[in-house]
């Protein structure tokens, strides 16, 4: 503030402290300022209010109807008809892991023969790849002299044009002729080169002998183009085919054992067929008379608007129709409860066939797989033992009338193992599938991010030189502004791509997963995830490791400390809270990432197979985000599913809000340093 | 903590194995007095631009040095050469002249920066103990140096508390954060860390100047107790302190060694104008 100095005498206390400036209703500029940015900041809390309550709103109706929706489900008879199907499925969790025990072991047997042939027809298919060219322009130079021959006996005789077409079909055949010896050279020279033994899978079985005969067979085949097989590759069919054959014929028992363990389910799978068609029947009275007075209020709010009366008397008649009378739940469930007898009947023989038929398969069997999938197969019968014992229980004890309590309305989504919406069974919303996924996503991103971002952190604080500093931090920081929807992309087209490829390498067939069948899958993801975590990660570590007192890292060298002595000894642990917010925000950057999961998570709603261990991260999955924006626009506002959306999004939320809650302790504690 | 002659003669040894023979000039006796001989010094944080200029000094063992002056006569900035902390500043570097340490030129180039300041330790303005337990704080430097002996690190820790006259204090807490302490035992706290290894010269940086009144009075105590194990150089704004604390006072002003003698000497009879204006306050 600049004033006139005023002479001690005339000096007035009411003059020099008056307040200057512009004033409007006795807020000065100060004010102002200070109210809008106030005014910002508040309006931020107030935002998160809103969401908070709107979500809250949307969200909590759900469990109202999540309720009411399992009532329909038991009242329907659908859950006791899903207790069999529970029984069925187990059993043929425990039929399928025996049966594919039982080809793998067949097709062990040929397993040589089969490679070289494989190998021979990928050749082939490589070396026709690689002299394409000269085959069209083959194929071409045939046709046209196929067409000049047909010109010249067209002809009439003594026409003028006769010598001139003879003259051009004979440089066409000298041509063909000097093709096919190109050809032929070209054949070989590809089969010397490498790209055309790059078969991509296991060359198991082809020695060197084989390989002659291989590169025989496919000159034979790739040079007249011959329709005919080469006699080695048919030798090598009909070897395989009685290996096989032999196999079987030894396997009879095993072969027997499975077609009695899948006939053994066949009365309980047509009871449950009957039984599901009447409760699919059930479902759809109950649901009808459940939504009968919202269409009749419908029609008659129609009849209202209508002015022709004619119009208005139809509907009226219309909503008159509606059959609002409450369904006969006894009666409509009495086949139920009589089928309870007859399974019975079904499930005591099935049990003590089963058991009798566990003990029939092979205890001993040569393959390594065959091996895996019959243990696979045996806990699968431990599954299916539960469940039968369960059923047991549960279905001469259910009751269509019980109420479903509370609390299943939650457990049921918390802990529901399905999620399985539009459909004409019953929808389940069950979180776990979701849950999993993000978790699983976010897990690998962590796993990657983390070490690189922090590793990343230190090089660029403590110890690149400054021109480095400034080159990286930018660079690293530049990734953030990458949109998510074009790594998406770059996840779909190249990342997925690749790592198919990779993961096909030979050497590299110990790794857990590989080979992997798909290219939208947890890691493909993860990985992009960890891309996008980086530069959070990174800026934020970076920021930690910047605001650590320069006076530590100057005692510490005083101390006779090396640079790298006090980055780990003294710098990282006083940044240590500050490391673990940024982690923790770098997970609540990746658990709420949308677009990347979306297009390369491969959208399949399923709770990943764990008992493949590490191999798990290559099976497709879906996360809680990528459902929120694949169906919210294809659902009906209000309804039970659009519902379960927005609790998804409350999860989602909560998650978000202990995350942030969490980095902040952490960053507490690391200012108390 | 008695260290005996042949010990230390062993330990210069391992300070400077082939340079003693190098620096024959240096005698056996100078090896025995001169602890640091700074040898007509200039040095700059940029260069062209000195600070200091032409320091020709000697720093006995077993005797407290301080360093007066007023501020930003570079005072510190000697201080740091000693340890050569200075080498953290890119630009900064001596222009002329050479500092010897126990006979041996710290900037040749068979010395470790590393090891010269194991043997060189440093006590700063503000004090700083890392965010660690008391103990870890102490045992800090036997750490970087590889010894992990439990035993070792127990004994090491408790005799440089004792010295530090922090030990009473601290005995039932070892594990607790350094930083709990109050500011006068945190200062103490560093001063141990910095003797835990054992160092031959102990530089103050103004310690006592962040500290209430009864702090430094146990801190002085401290430093005259610890004058008979180490070779102590404190640079200090207090005259009184520099005349309760030192055996020997140099007075630096805008870069310049103006004086350096017997500290009372110094006070009684200084032979220097800018001296004697100087402690008798009429400047700085
Ligand atoms: N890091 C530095 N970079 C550049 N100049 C410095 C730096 N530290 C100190 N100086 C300058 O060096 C001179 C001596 O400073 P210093 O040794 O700290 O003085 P004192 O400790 O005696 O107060 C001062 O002019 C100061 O401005
Ligand atoms: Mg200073």
């Amino acid at each position: 503030m600049s004033e006139t100095p005023t002479s001690a005498d005339s000096f007035s206390g009411r003059d020099a402290f008056k307040r200057r400036g512009f004033r409007i209703l006795g807020i000065g500029l100060q004010d102002v300022i200070r109210y809008f940015f106030g005014g910002n900041a508040s309006l931020a809390i107030v935002l998160i209010i809103l969401i908070c309550f709107f979500l809250g709103r949307e969200g909590i109706m759900f469990f109202p109807a999540h309720h009411e929706g399992l009532g329909s489900y038991r009242q329907a008879g659908q859950e006791f008809v899903d207790y069999m199907g529970e029984e069925i499925d187990a059993h043929t969790k425990f039929y399928s892991a025996a049966n594919i025990a039982y080809f793998a072991e067949v097709n062990e047997s040929s397993a040589i023969e089969d490679a070289q042939i494989a190998t021979a027809r990928a050749v082939l298919a490589n070396v026709e790849t690689i002299t394409r060219k000269s085959w069209n322009l083959l194929e071409r130079k045939i046709e046209e002299e196929v067409g000049l021959a047909k010109k010249v006996a067209g002809l009439a005789e003594g026409s003028p044009e006769i010598p001139e077409v003879q003259q051009m079909l004979e440089t066409r055949r000298s041509e063909i002729e000097k093709l096919r010896v190109t050809l032929r050279a070209e054949v070989e020279a590809a089969l010397e080169s490498p790209d055309a033994w790059s078969t991509g899978g296991s060359d198991r079985g082809v020695g060197l002998t084989n390989i002659e005969k291989i590169r025989e067979a496919v000159l034979f085949e790739a040079f007249p183009k011959a329709k005919e097989e080469h006699p080695f590759l048919l030798e090598l069919k009909a070897a395989s085919k009685t290996k096989k054959a032999d196999t079987a014929a030894r396997l009879i028992a095993f072969k027997t054992t499975l077609t009695e363990i899948q006939s053994a389910v066949k009365p309980l799978r047509t009871l449950h067929g009957e039984l599901r068609k009447h409760a699919t029947e059930n479902r759809a009275v109950i649901n009808s008379f459940k939504s009968a007075p919202q269409r009749r209020a419908a029609l008659l709010a129609g009849a209202e608007n209508v002015d022709d009366p004619a119009e208005k008397a139809k509907l009226q008649a219309e909503a008159d129709e509606v059959v609002i009378t409450e369904p006969d739940l006894v009666a409509m469930n009495a086949p139920l409860y009589a089928a309870v007898s007859k399974y019975a009947e079904v499930s005591l023989p099935l049990k003590a066939e089963m058991e009798r038929l566990l003990q029939a398969l092979p205890s001993t069997v040569s393959t390594e797989s065959a091996r895996e999938n019959l243990d696979r197969s045996r806990s699968a019968y431990g599954s299916f033992k539960g469940v039968q014992k369960a059923n047991r229980d549960r279905i001469p004890s259910w009751r269509h009338d019980l109420p479903v309590s509370w609390i299943k309305s939650f457990s049921a989504f918390l802990f529901g193992k399905q999620w399985i919406t539009n459909s004409s069974w019953h929808d389940f919303y069950g979180l776990l599938p979701l849950l999993t996924g993000s978790l699983m996503i976010s897990v690998i991103a962590l796993i990657v991010a983390v070490p690189f971002s922090i590793a990343a952190a230190i090089y660029v604080n403590q110890l690149a030189p400054r021109r480095e500093q400034e080159i990286v931090k930018p660079a690293i920081e530049f990734i953030g502004a990458i949109p998510s929807v074009v790594l998406g992309f770059f996840g779909i087209l190249v990342l997925g791509e690749m790592l198919r490829e990779v993961s096909q390498v030979e050497w590299l067939s110990w790794v857990p997963g590989f080979p992997m069948a798909e290219r939208l899958t947890i890691l493909n993801a993860g990985l992009l995830l960890a891309f996008m975590a980086v530069p959070t990660i990174f800026t934020l570590t970076e920021d930690a490791l910047e605001n650590v007192p320069s006076a530590f890292a100057e005692n510490s060298f005083a101390m006779g400390a090396s640079r790298l002595q006090t980055v780990f000894r003294v710098v990282l642990p006083t940044a240590a809270s500050g490391l673990i917010a940024a982690v923790l925000l770098g997970f609540g950057r990746i658990i709420g990432e949308t677009m990347v999961v979306l297009l390369v998570a491969g959208n399949k709603i399923k709770i990943p197979d764990f008992s493949e261990g590490f191999g798990v991260v290559t099976q497709p999955t879906h996360t809680m985000t990528g459902i929120i924006a694949q169906e919210l626009g294809e659902v009906d506002g209000g309804s039970l599913h659009w519902r379960a959306l927005f609790i998804v999004g409350m999860v989602l939320f909560v998650i978000a809000l202990l995350v942030n809650y969490a980095a902040q302790q952490a960053l507490k504690r690391f200012q108390k340093v | 903590m008695k260290t005996s002659m042949s010990e230390q003669e062993k330990q210069e040894e391992v300070l400077t194995p082939e340079t003693k023979t190098a620096n024959q000039p240096v005698t056996r006796e100078n090896t025995h007095d001169l602890v640091i001989d700074v040898d007509n010094v200039s040095f700059g944080y940029v260069p062209g631009k000195d600070v200091l200029r032409d320091i020709t000094m000697n720093i006995n063992r077993g005797e407290v040095t301080a360093f007066i002056g007023p501020s930003g006569c570079g005072k510190s900035t000697l201080l740091r050469c000693f340890n050569r902390m200075n080498d953290l500043i890119p630009t900064a570097g001596i222009s002329k002249g050479e500092i010897r340490i126990l006979g041996t030129d710290i900037h040749a180039p068979e010395v470790d920066v590393i090891e010269l300041r194991k043997h060189v330790g440093m006590v700063f303005q503000k004090y700083n103990p890392f965010p660690k337990s008391i103990y870890e704080n102490v045992a800090f430097g036997l750490r970087i140096q590889g010894i992990n002996g439990k035993q070792a690190l127990d004994q090491a820790v408790e005799e440089s508390l004792r010295y530090a006259g922090l030990w009473e204090e601290v005995k039932d807490r070892l594990n607790a954060s350094g930083l709990g302490l109050s500011g006068g035992q945190q200062q103490r706290l560093c001063i141990a860390r910095a003797i835990a290894v054992r160092p031959k010269i102990v530089l103050m940086d103004e310690p006592c100047s962040a500290l209430d009144p009864i702090s430094t009075a146990i801190i002085e105590e401290l430093i005259t107790k610890l004058r008979s194990e180490f070779t102590i150089v404190i640079v200090t704004h207090n005259m009184q302190q520099a005349a309760r604390v030192s055996d020997r006072t140099a007075f630096f002003y805008l870069g310049n060694l103006i004086e350096m003698d017997r500290t009372t000497t110094m006070f009684s009879n200084p032979s220097k104008k800018q001296t004697e204006d100087y402690i008798s306050g009429r400047f700085g």
